[in-house]
């Protein structure tokens, strides 16, 4: 497979799973890019490896969990002006309210938690491929799961 | 249900996806300034490695010459020291007030002393210092008096480049423009062969296209040139990499990389303009595995870094690579490394 064949493949889906990870559109085009750049030069090693996409996943990932240390997060702040390709949201008053509780819940559980819940409840996989993704153990990977569920669940009664 | 919750909250979030096409663009134009960065800084280190050729020499340096009442041609044969050794060349730039070691090369011997692998460790390499990072060249200035004193510059880079790699630096070397000029006319002059006219901006000299052979004075001029030539800063650097293999051609030609009692002379003629650190082996002892191991064509390597993470600091070094080629670096496995990681190998020639 070369670097063009898996972008026209893959690239959507990373792109979304950024999304989801960062729950901002301009972060996870960041995120992506530098992730694909870095894909892109090193090519021939993420080729070789059995699974390319799990791999990239998982290199998303931890760019995702490591953002603060990394060179990406300043990008962010130096970004100009918002991408105009993205419409506002134009829903009406009381989604838009639940949009952004639900988000802001999302964003206030740690990277990996986060992490984890995206890759169980949108990406569906099953909990040994997300340990992989994520570089860890399944009994953590399940235990992270219900310690963000946990925490989801205490905003909820306390809004509702 | 939380999960319910969860699952309609991602959908929404999903329809803020952008288009993918923007940043594929985005992605391809990101690779081509990567791309660039990274030759240059591959070339630097091929003008490095090459230069650290031609100092192999001068890492056999004693901080003390060989004493003038000892015994012209030793009878018994030296006891050559056994094991991998490693070796630190560190070249210095002392143009400006403080001191930086700009170039910084290991020089691997395996034990079997077949040939030389010469690691150059990029200048804005991370390393652990007190509490933190600090880029590599710098850990030369960081110590006291090292503007004056070479050799306290040097330990604290020795100390930073065994806790990087995990190696006992065994001996090593600093050498300063005027060491250059000292070796240069020590061998006699360097013929080095330029592309291009260069025109010195420090002195009136005009070195022209072509081969020629250049005296210390001159071959300093011309290592410092940058302004002006057609790529500056690289021209600089390859130019300085003409000028090493023409030093390494002419240290083979008079033999004496292999010849301890030359280089003996070219040490004593030259040592006050080098500082050197044999640590617990004895000079004849390093002439004779370095000058074993110099005579095979050498090995260029550089130290893994990561290229695709300049964070505006300094290099990290690889993630993925820097850990095995630091373990084949400790057992000595270098060969296999290198035939392993063919694009990691840089062409001395």
């Amino acid at each position: 497979m070369t670097y063009e064949e898996f972008a026209d493949a893959r690239l959507g889906a990373l792109l979304r799973y950024a999304v989801m990870l960062t729950g901002d559109p301009h972060q996870a085009q960041d995120l992506v890019q530098e992730t694909m750049v870095r894909v892109q030069l090193n090519w021939r090693r993420v080729a070789r490896t059995d699974a390319p996409e799990r791999y990239v996943r998982r290199m998303l990932t931890n760019q995702f969990i490591d953002w603060r240390r990394g060179s990406w997060a300043r990008r962010v702040l130096l970004r100009g002006e918002a991408d105009q390709s993205v419409p506002a949201p134009t829903d009406h008053a009381q989604s838009a309210v639940d949009r952004d509780q639900i988000r802001s819940w999302l964003s206030r559980l740690p990277r990996r938690q986060r992490a984890a819940l995206v890759l169980r409840y949108y990406e569906d996989l099953p909990d040994g491929e997300i340990a992989e993704i994520l570089g860890c153990a399944v009994g953590t990977v399940r235990s992270s799961i219900s310690r963000a569920l946990a925490t989801l669940r205490a905003e909820l009664v306390e809004v509702c | 249900m939380i999960e319910d919750e969860l699952r309609a909250a991602f959908a929404r979030i999903e329809e803020s996806t952008p288009p993918v096409g923007p940043l594929r663009v985005a992605v391809d134009r990101a690779v081509i300034s990567r791309r660039r960065r990274r030759r240059r800084v591959r070339l630097a280190g091929t003008a490095l490695a090459v230069a650290a050729v031609a100092l192999v020499g001068f890492t056999a340096m004693a901080p003390r010459p060989p004493a003038p009442t000892a015994a012209p041609a030793l009878p018994t044969p030296v006891p050559e020291a056994a094991g991998a050794l490693n070796l630190l060349l560190v070249g210095v730039d002392q143009s400006a007030g403080s001191r930086r070691a700009d170039s910084v090369l290991l020089v691997h011997l395996p034990a079997d002393r077949s040939r030389l692998y010469l690691v150059s460790l990029p200048r804005d390499l991370l390393v652990p210092s007190q509490g933190g990072t600090e880029k590599l060249n710098a850990t030369f200035s960081r110590a006291a008096g090292s503007g004056t004193d070479l050799a306290a510059g040097y330990r604290t880079t020795r100390e930073a480049v065994a806790r990087l790699t995990g190696v006992r630096v065994d001996a090593g070397a600093v050498l300063t423009y005027p060491g250059a000029r000292e070796l240069t006319d020590a061998v006699g002059g360097v013929p080095v062969c330029l592309p291009a006219p260069v025109r010195s901006v420090h002195t009136e000299r005009r070195f022209p296209a072509g081969c020629q052979r250049l005296n210390g004075a001159a071959a300093v001029d011309l290592l410092r040139q940058r302004y002006g030539l057609r790529d500056g800063g690289l021209d600089r650097d390859r130019n300085a990499a003409r000028y090493a293999a023409g030093l390494l051609r002419q240290l083979r030609e008079q033999g004496t990389v292999t010849d301890p009692a030359q280089l003996g002379r070219l040490l004593l003629r030259v040592g006050p303009a080098v500082t050197a650190d044999t640590g617990d082996l004895s000079l004849p002892a390093l002439v004779a595995a370095s000058g074993r191991a110099a005579a095979a064509e050498p090995v260029g390597l550089s130290f893994p870094v990561d290229f695709d993470d300049w964070t505006g600091r300094g290099f990290e070094p690889d993630p993925t690579l820097a850990p095995g080629f630091l373990d084949a670096l400790r057992a000595d496995r270098l060969a296999q490394w290198a035939a392993a990681h063919p694009d990691r190998v840089t062409a001395l020639r």
